[in-house]
């Protein structure tokens, strides 16, 4: 038992482990606080469907030959404002319209990667994400854009409330319902972008929704969820790292599980509290 | 001569394809109650959210406390902060966990960039005094989600009454209640304005409320067929003309 301790102490201090924790925390806190918003804002498979269209950024990069990582950011934020822009011009229902873009951009950016012969191989790695991988520009950017996200969410953060819960009252305030959006939707799509490469296009929607919903179960006030939102986001990384190093799994799924672990037993802690009353 | 509050000229609002509201002009006085009256459909909401800016306009102006409303709805922020809207039915995301005193808290706040933090003792005794006043201090560590309807509609006054206004836009703010939490809702509703001074327009079904309570009255359908005292705007022509012959024979019967 010391020994697998001591094992994972000396696997932390090598450095790409350290930048793979950092990474992680940095994406959960931001995953957690805009996640928050994101699901009182039916905005949840909004974010999927991002993250997996951005599996056509990258595969656009790479058949042209630019850094993936490059074209990544510029594209999610363009890609999430072409279709707010088409959801609220089209009178069809969201979720189909957004299951079409999906799996079209993915269907399309397969494609696209089958004329790039020598990423055949990194699909997997685009798929779920190499947290190992993260380099130190990623974490400043990271960093930078948590700052971001802390600074206009904290400043804004009463009138992100009265949006979310009444757009009229909003409206009636003064508030721009349609300036708050477009820099919510902004900020969502860098943070999934940012993302993408350690968690990969198909997990990272979980960064978003897993945390945010496990914070709902447990709080009783606005501002204590979004807090517990961010909270939640960066245990389960820092956990999920550790377990992945000491049973060498997975980094990115490895957090996803221990999101799903933190949301389970949110959700059973009521009744755990009611059986240990009766 | 007392000051205007609201002014409204020839505001003709569209909605899809058919002019909702045509060419309607009225003037609100400073502390004054005016009701707009009219049937389902006579474009009675419409009419307050375009005075609000939540909906666009197609021609007109607005001034509300003499500052016109730009085409695109803005107005200063020091004028946003005098105004209060309750809309019909306060529909919301049951699942949004929000308290009480969170909510109230919103209606203080001047939604522009500010740390969370600023005014925190100023702005936690506004919320404290607003919620005492309505009787609701008890509620305030509650979930907005699991308030009765009366509770609801005393916290959405504390909403407007946490922070001094000039002007409340109500469009049928009691709708939900039964006849008691109607009868409290008004009498705590003019409790409030005696004492506030604020000017209020309202949009109401309750016919007897309006003749009891409001200065003026202003029947629409549509277009504005009259305006006037209560006595003057809801006479049995003028109703009839607003929601049809039939409605004011019932009227007479009952």
């Amino acid at each position: 038992m010391s020994t697998e301790l001591t094992r994972i102490i000396e696997l932390f201090q090598l450095p790409f482990m350290q930048r793979a924790l950092l990474g992680g925390i940095l994406t959960g806190l931001m995953g957690g606080m805009l996640g928050s918003f994101t699901i009182l804002r039916q905005l949840s498979f909004f974010s999927d469907a991002l993250g997996h269209s951005a599996l056509l950024g990258i595969s656009i990069g790479l058949l042209i030959g630019i850094n993936p990582s490059v074209v990544l950011l510029p594209f999610a934020v363009c890609f999430a404002l072409g279709v707010t822009y088409l959801l609220e011009r089209t009178r069809l229902w969201t979720d189909a319209l957004l299951n079409i873009i999906y799996s079209s951009s993915l269907a399309i950016a397969i494609i696209t990667l089958s004329f790039v012969g020598q990423y055949k191989g990194g699909l997997n790695n685009l798929l779920f994400g190499d947290i190992l991988a993260v380099r130190e520009l990623d974490l400043i950017f990271s960093a930078v854009l948590l700052l971001v996200c802390i600074v206009f969410i904290g400043l804004t953060l009463r009138t992100q409330m009265l949006l979310t819960l009444h757009e009229p009252l909003a409206i009636a305030r003064g508030v721009s319902v349609f300036l708050h959006r477009t820099a919510f939707i902004v900020l969502l799509s860098l943070v999934v972008g940012i993302s993408i490469k350690a968690i990969g296009v198909l997990l990272v929607s979980a960064f978003v929704v897993i945390p945010a919903c496990a914070a709902r179960l447990l709080s009783r006030t606005f501002t204590n969820y979004v807090v517990l939102s961010a909270g939640l986001g960066a245990l389960s990384a820092v956990i999920g790292m550790v377990v992945s190093a000491a049973f060498n799994l997975p980094s990115g799924p490895s957090i996803v599980a221990t999101q799903l672990t933190i949301f389970l037993t949110a959700m059973a802690l009521p009744r755990l509290r009611v059986l240990g009353q009766g | 001569m007392k000051e205007v509050v609201l002014a409204v000229e020839q505001l003709t609002v569209y909605r899809e394809t058919y002019a909702a509201v045509q060419d309607v002009s009225f003037e609100l006085e400073a502390g004054t109650d005016t009701a707009i009256v009219g049937p389902n459909g006579a474009g009675k909401s419409t009419l307050v959210q375009a005075i609000l800016g939540i909906l666009p306009r197609q021609a007109g102006d607005v001034f509300i406390l003499g500052q016109p409303l730009s085409r695109r709805g803005f107005l200063t922020p020091a004028i946003r902060q005098q105004i209060a809207y309750l809309p019909q039915n306060f529909l919301f995301d049951r699942r949004i966990p929000i308290t009480v005193e969170e909510l109230v808290g919103l209606g203080w706040d001047k939604l522009g960039f500010q740390v969370p933090w600023a005014n925190r003792r100023k702005r936690r005794y506004a919320i404290r005094e607003a919620l005492a006043r309505v009787d609701a201090a008890h509620l305030s560590h509650q979930l907005i989600s699991g308030l009765s309807g009366g509770e609801t509609k005393r916290v959405l006054l504390a909403y407007c009454l946490v922070h001094p206004r000039r002007l409340l836009l109500l469009d049928e703010a009691p709708a939900g209640l039964d006849v008691r939490g109607e009868s409290e809702f008004y009498q705590l509703l003019y409790q409030l304005k005696r004492e506030q001074g604020w000017a209020i327009l309202q949009i109401s079904h309750d016919l007897d409320m309006v003749r009891r309570n409001c200065d003026r009255v202003l029947c629409l359908n549509r277009t504005l067929l009259c305006q006037g005292i209560p006595e003057v705007a809801l006479s049995p022509d003028n109703l009839s003309a607003a929601y049809g012959s039939e409605f004011v024979r019932y009227r007479h019967q009952h």
